[in-house]
């Protein structure tokens, strides 16, 4: 690749294999054997003097990996409501960051058709210091929305925290609920084609769950595409229509979500009256 | 995600407004620190040094200023860029945010400061009563090519600070070598001539003599000019290159 190639692609951004567009147009999202190893971190080279000294003895090797995604294969179609099952450490969040591009995954390809909203973590990108209105454009930033969207629905966000004056005084100033709040305003002012969601659908006090439920339901509209991480069952009953259920870090079952929900709970119920 | 122009630069311009403001966040005079800090260590400078070099060199406090101002624009732009992937490494963890627009932001906003602190040089030139050359207007050579050549050599580091921790230290000392082989506050002549050459290897010595040349008077030096360049676009090819391979990889290293 030529160097004025390269420059284009770095100023053309994000523009790799992993998110060609060229798929089958009724499929959402396609992962296709994809694997997620980690290094730990004990026996992570991160000096360099450590570097030196273990290129001299030849033990430059990190062993040590660990597999948190084992080969994982599935099709979401456009307009399909996925949910992920799966007890703690199974890979689910890693799975999730993954489909959000935060990690790139080991082995494998993810394809992704469509605007994706990720709701993870819904206040990573708040500047202490900054007033909560500078924040809603720091973070709009940061999940991709333009300058012009973010003047239009400023007043919506700022409604729907319910935050009121508060929002020009610094976020260092907020309680951790009304910094969620905010963060779940800006995050949810968007009208992707596919939703990544992990548990975060409930938030701030028994007033606002309510009307951040409301706003999530919206979201899941008709059409849009739904991958919901949750460990309450009854949630994805009633939201997903089909699922799939991740245990180290491979998919154990696959189908309708009431079957798989019903497994899943046979399953704890199961390793939970052995002990 | 980040799929248009707009959204990046929107993305862009927020974070150098956030290094800005988180820069002086908890002092008085704010920004203004932008002002008073060059000018303060240059009436230390030209108190010490004018005595020593005043024969020698025609206006010191613009002379030590142009210099300063290049070399703390290649120091603080380089090194911002090396640590901007490490200092967000909690966003950077939590969402995607394509890496490069931490890099890239951390040498914009050392830009941002470096055409303020013009301000100063020119402020220091009226008082000097110092002549404004038409040259000055061909300090856009040398300076474009600084800011290129800042880019190249911090998206290098950026990538072998996220690696490697000490990378860091290593740099700072490494920058404290660079600030006296680059004749910033002393003339050249004071070196011998056999060691001169080697000064003129250093591309950070290079852009800002060319800068001072153009602030005297003089049409910068063309083969300086030719190995600035070459050197500048060849670090940046670099930077690239090895951006682009490890890009995805960062997160991990986190």
């Amino acid at each position: 690749m030529g160097i004025m190639e390269r420059i284009r692609k770095f100023i053309g951004g994000f523009s790799s294999d992993a998110y060609n567009k060229q798929i089958d147009d009724n499929v959402a999202v396609k992962v296709e054997h994809v694997s997620m190893e980690f290094k730990i971190t004990k026996d992570r080279i991160d000096t360099l003097k450590e570097y030196v000294i273990r290129t001299l003895k030849r033990n430059k090797k990190e062993k040590e990996k660990i597999r948190v995604l084992n080969d994982i294969s599935f099709n979401v179609y456009k307009g399909d409501k996925l949910g992920i099952l799966g007890f703690n450490g199974a890979g689910k969040s890693t799975l999730l960051k993954i489909l959000a591009g935060i990690y790139e995954p080991t082995y494998g390809k993810i394809t992704i058709n469509g605007k994706v909203a990720p709701l993870l973590e819904l206040s990573a990108g708040f500047d202490k210091n900054y007033t909560g209105r500078n924040n809603i454009y720091l973070n709009g930033a940061f999940l991709s929305m333009e300058k012009k969207f973010l003047e239009e629905k400023f007043d919506e966000i700022v409604e729907f925290s319910e935050l009121g004056d508060f929002i020009n005084y610094p976020v260092k100033n907020y309680s951790s609920g009304m910094r969620a709040k905010l963060g779940f305003s800006i995050a949810t002012m968007i009208e992707p084609d596919i939703l990544i969601v992990d548990e975060i659908l409930s938030v701030g006090d028994i007033k606002f769950r309510k009307k951040s439920s409301e706003k999530i339901n919206e979201l899941m509209a008709e059409g849009v595409t739904v991958l919901l991480v949750s460990h309450s069952i009854n949630q994805i009953r009633k939201i997903c229509d089909k699922c799939i259920w991740i245990d180290n870090g491979q998919i154990i079952m696959e189908g309708p979500s009431n079957e798989v929900c019903d497994a899943y709970v046979e399953n704890a119920k199961g390793s939970t009256s052995k002990k | 995600m980040f799929d248009t122009i707009t959204e990046k630069k929107f993305l862009l311009t927020e974070l150098v407004k956030q290094n800005l403001t988180s820069k002086y966040k908890d002092s008085v005079l704010g920004i203004l620190w932008s002002f008073f800090n060059p000018l303060l260590t240059m009436l230390v400078f030209t108190a010490i040094f004018s005595m020593l070099f005043g024969h020698n060199i025609k206006n010191y406090p613009v002379y030590y200023l142009a210099g300063r101002l290049a070399f703390d624009f290649y120091n603080h732009g380089t090194k911002g860029a090396m640590n901007s992937i490490r200092k967000n490494a909690n966003i950077l963890k939590k969402i995607y945010v394509p890496k490069r627009m931490f890099t890239v932001s951390a040498v914009c906003y050392e830009f941002v400061n470096f055409l303020i602190s013009f301000a100063i040089l020119f402020g220091v030139m009226i008082i000097t009563r110092a002549p404004f050359h038409p040259t000055l207007l061909f300090s856009i050579i040398p300076i474009v090519l600084l800011v290129v050549l800042v880019f190249g050599v911090g998206l290098i580091l950026s990538v072998c600070n996220t690696y490697f921790t000490d990378i860091g230290y290593l740099y700072n000392v490494f920058t404290l070598v660079l600030l006296y082989a680059s004749a910033m506050f002393y003339p050249i002549e004071i070196v011998p001539s056999q060691v001169q050459f080697i000064f003129t290897l250093n591309p950070v010595y290079c852009a800002m003599s060319c800068f001072r040349q153009c602030v005297y008077g003089a049409i910068p030096d063309i083969t300086m000019i030719l190995y600035l360049g070459t050197f500048a676009f060849t670090a940046l090819g670099i930077g690239l290159l090895l951006f682009n391979i490890y890009e995805k990889k960062l997160a991990l290293e986190l």
